[in-house]
């Protein structure tokens, strides 16, 4: 949500601090009266006793433009904080209560909406009279129908929020759920919006004081100063171009504000925008191979984020390759950075304060070197992505079919039409029943379910060469998961593409990825082919992790193994191996010295860990009487790590025992210490 | 007024909660409408966990807020305690509602984002003008600090974290049920554990009574006393967690098991996946809802509805063919790790024996040294 609102924000907020501050405190600014005439030669230009020269009375250009703020900048409140005042409850009620309340007040607002404003305005004022009062009553009214739009639609967002429900179950009156829960959310878009409306409403003003229709003279106002200054366009040019570069400079700034406090709120925009990378600051890569025939390379990929509490280390030195045609999963605890793994991968990580490192190869092409233009091409079109909450991925406002159908539009270049009916066939073939109809909904009218069919369905609009799924089922029953998981398997054998899925679920894992790599903290703590990695476990966390999973298997009730604590701060990461606070088997050695990837007997099977599962190494203290459990490559490699560092006599019975086990065989089948 | 039929309800005196023949529908323009629930029936005794699963979309989420009257369901009826909730307006409503609490699916959206967390526990004693006296107690159950709450904001928390603050939140009433709408979908197996675990123990210490909702037949069996399956609106099956899985007789039961990820072991039996879509809820198929993608599907399964029916002790299903076998789940097992010594793991003693042999064909089979 913190994101930076960028030093236009700053210098739009300074200039109307300015100009405010200049209309409040003008009485006592050295400024001669803004209706004294002749206090300097008519039609005179910029000078140094008249900054913005005089008019055609001799009267102070400054003087006037100031004093004119003041009508300006009170219409553009005022009427703002008119609309805000009668048009925000009725929106809050209408977004709501919905149904008939909601029928009714919109129904009134739109022929609200549909009346000539302007006309109107004109008609008013022309009868009533020209005042301050009754221009700025005339235009709060005319803005009160889109607040009450606005303020709808905002409501309506956050009236779908599980929060807004869990307060009425609570039992909260439907006065002290709005007050408490809609209304302090619902206020930052109204604020944002507030600015863009002032920005409307000096506009107006100035038309109507253009018109004659304002305040009228002596007053100055700006629109008025335009006006009279009209005669005098080729003599005195300054007396039209001044007021009317001031006004245009306050609205733009209005609008600006308004712009940025938008972005602000907009979750789609500030998860998806590619890095700046200017702005990243980049880590040394560790020298390395660039392999070829591979599609993706990711080589010592680091992510680090400063923030208060220190650097996070987010993704710390991750290398992996992926062939086309192959799934590659990535497992891990959340916090234990997958997704980000896969935003570094993509470039989609947070501008400020970021230190990246590393290199990704892209078919030998080196990503990490271009810029936003082509990345984003790049991942409009070779990589998509698929996250875990197809809720964020898309607009709330917008409809399906457009969200579905801009993809199609912008990267392939389709017309509308081509877009519409291809957009029906992809939803079609991500099993979306009746396209057409949810073609027209809104994502909230949808299920989880059909929400993420959507996304993938965008995501693979393009046809990608690779697709990253970031948690793509985690919200889904298993048949639909099921058929996901099939369509992204479906998907990427006829696209010949390759995935690479980020999941906690385990049972996921084995069965639809070849490769796997489990994550923790920001580092890769066992990598290796699925079935290996499943049948051969080294680490002690992917242990824990498959047996925290309950199984159908188990009676009621059933006590689940607890794997306990938490993943580690990233920014205060733990000595040694950093899963050791929660590891069954850590000794000394591990808070000590953080063990390195160790090769597993089988091929490209990795793992880091000093006292490995299954081998015997890690049950050398426990349970001495364990001494038959076979020893293999890795054992004596750590058993003579150890013997390097830590003290001889643990280290000699580790090694003869390894040694003894050498003789007996080399293998061991799943290591089934238990058994014995 | 077709539904599913009542016949597995209990007599009202031995449940707490009792739901017959619920209607819940969207207006889905053009006059037309979403079926969301067409007629389900089910009933809660108390202490006891009634577990919900059931496809995407297939109406679980509308079924729990149509017991908290959000909103109240088109017809039917909602017992608590003999109380019909339907039938209750405004501030009696309101009274009522307490009694029966919710745990959302995201835990971060079910918590204001602008609010601190123990402000957000302590809303319901302060609407309800009680002393926040428990609220501490809530946070310290959940395992939660409440100094730390007392400052942080729902963001500062991890997706775990926030569930431990929804569930103090839905316990600092006291209610007499508490509806977990797919609590722990959106978490970490480590902490979805934990979670389940936290449950269970709340449960006990509280005496709660539990519908748990949830799309993992797994963890819903892991914590239920008795399992609903639901598919388009309507129930399918009711049973033990352990007769369901082990004698499935549902087609879309038996689908829903075979769809479970088995890890390695190849494919599941394809004659019990269901293929095809998902029928649109705006109109749903005549007769049996599941007929347009039941293997075993017959004329009569569209010209009549089935009504549920006893087929073993306290084993309901509405199906006119139910299935007898029930070989599903034996190649259906979690993936297994090579076992560590037990007494690593400071953990439950029984547990399943693994028999499996690994299939690598890298590694030369050796026989186990002793
Ligand atoms: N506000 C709404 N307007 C229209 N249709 C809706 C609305 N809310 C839900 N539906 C529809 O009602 C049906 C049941 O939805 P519900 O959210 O209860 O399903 P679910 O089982 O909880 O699914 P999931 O597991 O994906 O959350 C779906 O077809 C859904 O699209
Ligand atoms: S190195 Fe030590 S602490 Fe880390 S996983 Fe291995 S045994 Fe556990
Ligand atoms: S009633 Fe017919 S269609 Fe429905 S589940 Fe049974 S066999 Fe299948
Ligand atoms: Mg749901």
């Amino acid at each position: 949500m913190r994101r930076r609102l960028g030093w236009s924000f700053w210098l739009a907020l300074g200039w109307i601090t300015l100009i405010l501050a200049a209309a409040a405190t003008a009485d006592l600014l050295p400024l001669p009266r803004y209706d004294e005439t002749l206090v300097g030669p008519p039609q005179a230009g910029p000078g140094p006793d008249h900054p913005f020269g005089t008019d055609g009375l001799g009267r102070d250009v400054l003087s006037r433009v100031v004093y004119g703020a003041r009508v300006s900048l009170i219409v553009g409140i005022g009427a703002v904080l008119l609309g805000v005042l009668f048009g925000a409850p009725l929106g809050v009620l209408a977004g709501y209560r919905r149904r008939a309340t909601d029928a009714v007040i919109m129904g009134v607002n739109d022929i609200a909406l549909a009346f000539p404003a302007l006309v109107f305005a004109l008609a008013v004022v022309a009868f009533a009279g020209a005042s301050l009062l009754n221009v700025l009553i005339v235009l709060g009214v005319l803005g009160v129908p889109a607040w009450v739009r606005l303020v709808r639609g905002a409501t309506m967002v956050f009236s779908e929020r599980e929060f807004v429900a869990a307060a009425r179950v609570l039992g909260a009156r439907d006065r002290t759920v709005l007050w408490r829960e809609v209304v302090p959310n619902v206020s930052l878009p109204v604020l944002s919006y507030a600015f863009i409306g002032m920005a409307v409403a000096i506009v107006a003003e100035g038309s109507l004081a253009f018109l004659g229709l304002s305040v009228q003279a002596p007053t100055p106002t700006w629109g008025g100063l335009i006006n009279e200054g009209r005669p005098l366009m080729e003599d005195a040019p300054h007396v039209v171009l001044i007021p009317s570069f001031v006004m245009f400079l306050t609205v733009l700034a209005f609008n600006l504000i308004g712009d940025r406090l938008r972005a602000l709120t907009d979750v789609r925009q500030s998860n998806l925008e590619p890095v700046r990378r200017r702005q990243a600051d980049r880590l040394p890569a560790r020298p390395h191979h660039v392999e070829e025939d591979v599609l993706l390379q990711v080589a010592d990929l680091r992510t680090h984020f400063t923030t208060a509490r220190g650097a996070v280390r987010a993704v710390d030195g991750v290398s992996f390759t992926l062939q086309r045609g192959r799934t590659l999963a990535i497992v891990g605890e959340s916090g234990s950075g997958k997704s980000m793994l896969i935003r570094s991968v993509l470039g989609l990580t947070p501008e400020a304060g970021t230190r990246r490192g590393g290199r990704v190869y892209l078919d030998g092409q080196d990503l990490t070197e271009l810029d936003d233009e082509q990345m984003r091409h790049i991942l409009g079109t070779r990589m998509a992505a698929v996250f875990q909450d197809p809720m964020t991925a898309l607009n709330p406002v917008r409809t399906i079919g457009t969200q579905v159908m801009e993809p199609l539009m912008v990267h392939l270049g389709m017309k509308r039409k081509a877009a519409r009916a291809r957009a029906a066939e992809l939803l079609a073939s991500v099993g979306i029943p009746e396209p057409a109809r949810i073609l027209r909904r809104y994502p909230h009218q949808l299920s989880g379910g059909m929400r993420q069919r959507v996304t993938i369905a965008m995501a693979l609009s393009c046809g990608p060469d690779i697709l990253f799924a970031d948690e793509p089922t985690t919200a889904l029953d298993v048949t639909v998961q099921d058929q996901v998981l099939r369509l992204i398997r479906r998907q990427r054998e006829e696209r010949h593409m390759a995935v690479v899925l980020v999941s906690h679920d385990l049972s996921v894992v084995a069965e639809w990825s070849d490769e796997v790599i489990v994550m923790y903290a920001g580092k890769v703590v066992e990598r290796g082919p699925a079935d290996s990695l499943f049948e051969r476990t080294r680490m002690p966390y992917t242990e824990a992790l498959l047996r925290a999973v309950p199984k159908l298997t188990d009676p009621a009730h059933h006590p689940l193994r607890l794997l306990p604590g938490r993943p580690p701060d990233l920014a205060h990461p733990p000595s040694g191996c950093a899963f050791h606070p929660r590891c069954p088997y850590a000794r000394e050695r591990c808070s000590q010295e953080e063990p390195p990837l160790f090769q597993a007997e089988t091929l490209d099977h990795l793992y880091a860990c000093w006292y490995p599962v299954g081998t015997g190494a890690g049950v050398v203290e426990t349970s001495p009487e364990l001494s038959g459990a076979s020893g293999t490559a890795e054992a004596l490699k750590a058993a003579e790590e150890a013997a390097e560092l830590e003290e001889a006599a643990e280290a000699a019975e580790v090694v003869a025992e390894a040694a003894a086990e050498l003789e007996t065989t080399d293998v061991i089948e799943g290591a089934d210490s238990r058994g014995r | 007024m077709a539904g599913s039929g009542n016949a597995h309800l209990r007599p009202p005196g031995e449940v707490v909660l009792r739901v017959e023949d619920l209607v819940v529908e969207f207006p889905a323009g053009r006059g037309r409408s979403v079926h969301a629930v067409s007629g389900v029936s089910f009933d809660v005794a108390r202490g006891e966990t009634l577990g919900i699963v059931g496809e995407s979309g297939c109406g679980k989420s509308t079924t729990a807020r149509a017991l908290m009257q959000m909103p109240p369901p088109l017809r039917g009826s909602v017992r608590l305690d003999g109380l019909e909730l339907t039938a209750l307006r405004g501030e009696a409503l309101r009274r009522t509602r307490r009694r029966l609490q919710m745990i959302f699916q995201d835990p971060i959206s079910s918590l204001n984002p602008r609010r601190r967390v123990r402000d957000i526990v302590a809303e319901g004693p302060r609407v309800w003008g009680a002393g926040a006296d428990r609220v501490d107690e809530m946070l310290t159950a959940v395992g939660l600090d409440p100094a730390t709450a007392a400052t942080r904001r729902p963001h500062e928390f991890s997706g775990g974290q926030c569930q431990r603050v929804s569930i103090a939140r839905a316990l600092v009433l006291d209610p007499e049920i508490v509806i977990c709408d797919e609590p722990v979908s959106a978490l970490d197996v480590s902490v979805q554990a934990q979670i389940l675990a936290l449950l269970e123990e709340l449960k006990e210490r509280y005496r709660l009574t539990l519908v748990f909702i949830a799309h993992d037949l797994a963890v819903v069996k892991n914590v239920s006393d008795r399992i609903l399956v639901m598919y388009l609106g309507k129930v399918c099956e009711l049973a033990s967690g352990d007769a369901l899985v082990e004698r499935p007789a549902h087609p879309y039961t038996r689908a829903l098991l075979a769809s479970i990820p088995r890890g390695g072991l190849g494919l599941p039996p394809a004659d019990q996946l269901i293929s095809g879509e998902p029928p649109s809820p705006v109109t749903p198929p005549s007769g049996c809802r599941f007929r347009t993608r039941c293997p075993a599907a017959t004329p009569l399964c569209a010209a009549e509805e089935p009504v549920m029916r006893r087929i073993g002790t306290d084993h309901w299903v509405a199906c006119h063919h139910p299935q007898e076998t029930g070989e599903i789940l034996k190649p259906v097992e979690a993936p297994q790790v090579a076992r560590a010594p037990e007494a690593a793991f400071p953990q439950p003693a029984e547990e399943a024996e693994d028999a499996r042999v690994p299939k690598s064909p890298k590694v030369p089979k050796v026989p186990k040294v002793r």
